[in-house]
């Protein structure tokens, strides 16, 4: 097609044809994200059960939140004290096992396979068949430890071990994490190993200095994803422990899911959502702003 | 693609030559990585043999890590005890309808923004990658709401129908792949007279196979893995999906493990055997999204 100056003085033919492309995400968008945005906004608002209509009562549900409701802070802590045990430890083991897996041994792809499978299941599937791991009875991770010797836990059923359990189980699906973290490590240039062997440099100096730097971007991905989804971790209590014992594991999310769909607050939950989407946002801009001290970008000085 | 997976190939040999003998550290490193693949497996192989233990065997203590008698009946009577086949064949229905969905629109969308000039096109795009910013959640309650007042509550159209106007992830890998593909292969189609949708399903479907197929195994798994979904919209148990009849079985007091496990196997099959017959394709486009977050 040839391309003249006034080109863009004319009505651009691909316009309208462009826009019958994209017309589904424009509905799509409209609907799925723009009307239920907004109207949530109001929903926060009132005191609604789900059925009849909603009847506007201010900042009511805030008040309570903050003030009156037993469950609020404990869900609250709960959450934070689970985004602090499986962001770094997904992190640091999917990087370890990701610089394990990158290098040609015979049978690398299989390993690899292996270390990803947990992922490609079903999250009920496997939630279900690490609560018959950590069955305290007949379990098989306190039949290994009492085997090595080692003091046996109730797991999901202890106060203090029910959500570092979760972690535990959120850790077999690792592999998703070390996927992508092989990709960004196999995009590092060689020569730059190269040289800094070259140059000297140990496997803990490359590690620091060549290889951690060059896949910060990747790192910082990584680091905001896990940090938002698990936020928003639901499954784990819904599927193990139903919020308990306590509320050890009363996830934020499974707090808002029991107020909407088994207490028929929906009103109240919805303004539950909005104090955590706005903490998701407040994270999140928060992670951005420290990253400009250890991204590294091209243009960057150290 | 082609050129990707030359550098990772190059990367990888000049990485660690290939040498007759092994290192103590070589030796090292590769028990450490059988040694953690060990770890990863061990459930696996804990279910399996659940999976075939008598009911007496599942509460035997110390436990047998390799049952003395095989009990197959297990599978039967797991799949008799949360209506099995009906729920597989619901989950089944609703995911196909999900995935083909979400890869045909997604395409399309992808094609309109990368290949098509058109005012606005640049804003839509923000708009739409921004939106996978939002939390599911915000918009739960106000579309159960909507679903609700238009009687498609306790339906599968609420797990089904959106999915069929385009998946923001997806469009940005879409678009993203056909920016790798030389524009003068369109020029050339239209040329000879193609349009946009003959350019699209002509040329850009067969050379972007292994995007669709990354989307559609994400699809797929998503719909058939997803809990809360059915679990907010779907109160008819004739409806369920198998995410809530697994979940359902195993909150039952005293869950019969042995049972469970069995259908609990036959559950994961389907995401499995698609992980496998497709994994080629499936690296290959989680290559082509690594390097493009690297950039």
């Amino acid at each position: 097609m040839e391309v003249h100056p006034q080109r863009k003085r004319r009505r651009n033919p691909d316009a309208g044809i462009g826009y019958l492309f994209i017309a589904p995400s424009i509905i799509g968008f409209s609907v799925f994200v723009v009307y239920p945005l907004v109207t949530s906004i109001y929903y926060a608002l009132t005191s609604w059960n789900g059925v009849s209509a909603p009847t506007f009562i201010g900042l009511k549900n805030f008040a309570f939140m903050f003030h009156s409701d037993p469950s609020f802070w404990p869900s609250l802590k709960a959450t934070g004290l689970f985004v602090l045990m499986s962001v770094p430890t997904s992190l640091i083991l999917g990087l370890a096992l990701a610089m394990l897996l990158n290098r040609k041994i015979r049978g690398i792809r299989m390993f690899r396979t292996i270390f990803y499978l947990p992922v490609v299941l079903p999250a009920v599937a496997t939630l279900t068949l690490w609560k018959f791991i950590f069955d305290p009875r007949f379990g098989f991770a306190n039949e290994l430890l009492s085997a090595l010797h080692l003091p046996t836990s109730l797991w999901l059923g202890s106060y203090s071990m029910a959500l570092p359990s979760i972690v535990i189980i959120g850790l077999w699906g690792v592999g998703g994490t070390m996927i992508i973290f092989l990709a960004g490590l196999q995009a590092v240039p060689q020569e730059l190993y190269e040289a800094a062997r070259l140059d000297g440099g140990g496997n803990w100096t490359i590690l620091l200095r060549v290889t951690l730097p060059l896949i910060s971007p990747i790192l910082f991905l990584q680091l905001v994803m896990h940090i938002i989804g698990s936020m928003q971790a639901f499954v784990q209590p819904a599927v193990l422990t139903a919020g308990g014992p306590g509320f050890s594991t009363d996830l934020f999310m499974y707090n808002i899911w029991q107020n909407a769909f088994q207490n028929q607050a929906f009103g109240f939950a919805e303004a539950q959502v909005w104090v955590l989407f706005i903490a998701i946002i407040l994270v999140t801009v928060f992670t951005f702003r420290l990253s400009s001290m250890w991204v590294y970008t091209e243009e960057g000085t150290e | 693609m082609v050129k990707a997976e030359e550098a990772v190939s190059q990367v990888v040999s000049t990485h660690l030559p290939r040498r007759r003998r092994w290192t103590p550290q070589q030796i090292f490193i590769f028990g450490l990585i059988v040694f953690f693949a060990a770890i990863m497996l061990l459930p696996f192989f804990w279910m399996l043999t659940t999976a075939l233990k008598t009911n007496n065997g599942i509460y035997q203590l110390p436990p047998q890590y390799i049952p003395t008698t095989f009990d197959f009946a297990n599978f039967g009577a797991g799949i008799r005890a949360v209506h099995f086949v009906r729920l597989f064949i619901n989950t089944a229905i609703i995911a196909a309808v999900a995935t083909i969905g979400s890869v045909v629109s997604s395409m399309f969308v992808g094609y309109g923004l990368a290949r098509i000039r058109f005012p606005g096109r640049k804003i839509w795009f923000y708009a739409f990658v921004g939106s996978m910013m939002l939390p599911g959640i915000v918009g739960l309650l106000p579309m159960f709401r909507l679903y609700l007042s238009i009687g498609w509550y306790n339906t599968w159209f609420p797990l089904m129908i959106p999915a069929w106007f385009g998946n923001p992830f997806f469009i940005f890998l879409a678009r993203q792949f056909y920016f790798s593909i030389p524009r003068s292969l369109d020029e050339a189609a239209k040329l000879d007279g193609a349009g946009h949708f003959t350019i699209l399903t002509r040329i850009m479907v067969p050379l972007t196979r292994p995007i669709w197929i990354t989307m559609a195994i994400f699809a797929f798994q998503g719909s058939w893995n997803d809990y809360l979904g059915p679990l907010v919209y779907l109160y008819s148990q004739s409806k369920w999906t198998l995410a809530l009849g697994m979940a359902s079985f195993s909150g039952v007091y005293n869950t019969p493990w042995n049972e469970y496990m069995a259908t609990d196997l036959i559950y994961m099959l389907p995401p499995l055997i698609i992980f496998f017959v497709a994994q080629r394709y499936f690296m290959e486009g989680l290559g082509s999204l690594g390097g493009a977050s690297v950039r």
